[in-house]
């Protein structure tokens, strides 16, 4: 009996909330990786080889746009343009990928004729494309524009398919006991319904739109950050170039954060239910 | 077929029967259910009566057979026609109002028409303060009176309920047999009571409908004769034990005897 409150008097270490030992943990391997790679390009390699430090000290420069040379792509004007064009690939690819994946899913017509060559163009790399697209479209605009939709509109198709796919009959009985027409259940029952589905294929859509409109930019060589990545790994400015990579890097975190905090919010339900 | 003393014909069920793929699930299966009246379906697992209670409901279509809801024959789910599901059929992504709105909402209600019902609804099956809650909040009886506050919603005329208190525990399933009889008292709809519980279908309908054969048929109709409104005095009244030993002989005959044949095959 006494050895129980013996047990809680013992005096306790200190400990931090189980939320502050979980972000010190994360920026610990950020730190190590940060000093490792330091450490490394100043042992091993030349002076213009991008570390940590350099990048750093180049952030206010880049960001200020300060020091560019004429002829140099400016780096907001650059981000603009990739920016803008990730934002139109996701709009049309999700707007198409949710409606061809929903036809998919309930028709199994369009099922049979589709189906197999969404699944090809998903596993194949669209950006081998790049070069017979631009003697199709020319180097400008619409060769971006037309991966990014691609790279958008492959997963989340696939997955709003699936999601339908797995749509437990009882809605839809539900849904014709209360003499809900086809439109009603597509858009009020396998839509909603799929929406978890959905989620996931936005993640790997905002991954693909990204890569795949800096690499057009560098193929096609069009205005954008692809350019001006190539522009400064080119011309000796390592740790220029590196920022402009870290705020890609930092977009495609912020944007699935931004959707976790979304589906959060707006689908308390979707962790939960069944 | 007793004749019914209360008004005209609301379901009339006339030689129905049903095959999946080949397998006939029941077949002559003749019933008229009135206005006001509750009629339960019991029978073994397998004999069809869920799929009877689809067709009555248009959702699947027999495959001999026709069903008129006051003269209309069934070819798709009649307006006037509510089911409560075993499984509740809630939308874990709409709220309580929501789930009990969605009947409304497709029927073209207005947006009054709503504001008014849905709550009137909700308190009727005493969820009032839930409104906002999500399926995976509630227990399953709460989820339960939500469905069932989503059918009434809609202001049925005819109540089609399919093992609607079987996945749930005991206890809650007095409490709401019970209150479906007073909600029935306050507004009376012809109603069709599938289960597989004995008690339930004596307690619930002024007729049973045994259920028995393979194909399955309506072996016998049994006039519960218990008087309403139903309290829970009910259950411990001898007429109710009589009615209920009744049923149960019927069906237990059919369960040795599915034994039997089981044991021949061996």
């Amino acid at each position: 009996m006494s050895a129980i409150p013996q047990e809680a008097a013992l005096p306790r270490t200190f400990t931090l909330p189980a939320g502050v030992q979980r972000a010190a943990m994360r920026v610990a391997t950020g730190v190590a990786l940060l000093v490792l790679w330091e450490v490394l390009v100043r042992w091993l390699a030349p002076a213009f080889v991008a570390r940590p430090t350099t990048v750093a000290r180049a952030i206010p420069d880049v960001l200020a746009q300060r020091n560019v040379p004429p002829g140099t792509p400016t780096f907001w004007g650059s981000a603009e343009e990739t920016v803008l064009a990730a934002l139109e690939g996701m709009v049309i690819g999700v707007a198409a990928g949710v409606l061809v994946g929903l036809t998919m899913g309930r028709l199994r017509t369009a099922d049979r004729l589709l189906r197999f060559y969404v699944s090809a163009f998903f596993a194949m790399p669209i950006i081998a494309m790049v070069p017979v697209m631009e003697l199709w479209f020319g180097y400008d605009w619409r060769v971006r524009l037309t991966i990014v939709s691609l790279g958008a509109f492959l997963p989340v198709c696939l997955n709003v398919y699936d999601g339908t796919r797995k749509l437990p009959a009882h809605y839809v009985e539900v849904a014709e006991s209360y003499h809900a027409r086809w439109w009603n259940v597509w858009f009020g029952i396998a839509l909603p319904a799929s929406l978890p589905y959905l989620l996931a294929g936005f993640r790997l859509a905002v991954g693909r739109v990204l890569v795949g409109a800096v690499i057009a930019e560098y193929i096609a060589n069009l205005k954008g950050l692809g350019s001006f990545i190539l522009f400064d790994a080119r011309t000796f400015h390592q740790p220029e170039m590196m920022v402009a990579v870290l705020f890609l890097a930092l977009l495609g975190v912020a944007v699935n954060a931004a959707a976790d905090l979304a589906t959060r919010r707006l689908l308390p339900w979707y962790r939960r239910a069944e | 077929m007793s004749t019914r003393s209360d008004g005209g014909a609301r379901i009339a069920i006339d030689g129905v029967a049903k095959e999946f793929g080949g397998l006939r699930v029941f077949e002559n299966i003749d019933l008229e259910i009135g206005e006001r009246e509750i009629v339960s379906i019991v029978g073994p697992s397998g004999c069809g009566k869920t799929t009877l209670l689809r067709c009555i409901d248009g959702l699947v279509r027999p495959t001999r057979g026709e069903i008129r809801i006051d003269g209309n024959k069934v070819t798709e789910p009649p307006r006037g026609v509510a089911v409560v599901f075993q499984q509740f059929g809630l939308f874990p992504w709409k709220t309580v109002y929501e789930n009990v709105a969605y009947g409304l909402r497709l029927a073209g209600a207005s947006k009054e028409q709503i504001r008014e019902s849905v709550p009137r609804h909700i308190e009727l099956v005493g969820l009032s303060g839930f409104e906002k809650a999500y399926p995976y909040q509630l227990s399953g009886g709460m989820q339960q009176r939500t469905g069932l506050a989503r059918a009434l919603a809609t202001e049925p005329h005819v109540l089609l309920m399919d093992e609607p208190f079987a996945s749930i525990d005991a206890q809650t399933r007095e409490i709401l047999q019970f209150e479906l009889l007073r909600i029935w008292e306050s507004r009376p709809t012809s109603m069709v009571f599938v289960t597989h519980s004995i008690e339930e279908a004596v307690l619930m309908g002024d007729r049973v409908v045994v259920l028995r054969g393979r194909p399955s048929s309506v072996y016998e109709v049994i006039e519960t004769g218990l008087p309403r409104p139903r309290t829970r005095e009910v259950l411990s009244s001898p007429r109710f034990n009589e009615v209920r030993e009744h049923v149960w002989s019927r069906l237990m005959h059919e369960a040795e005897q599915a034994e039997r044949e089981l044991q021949e095959v061996r």
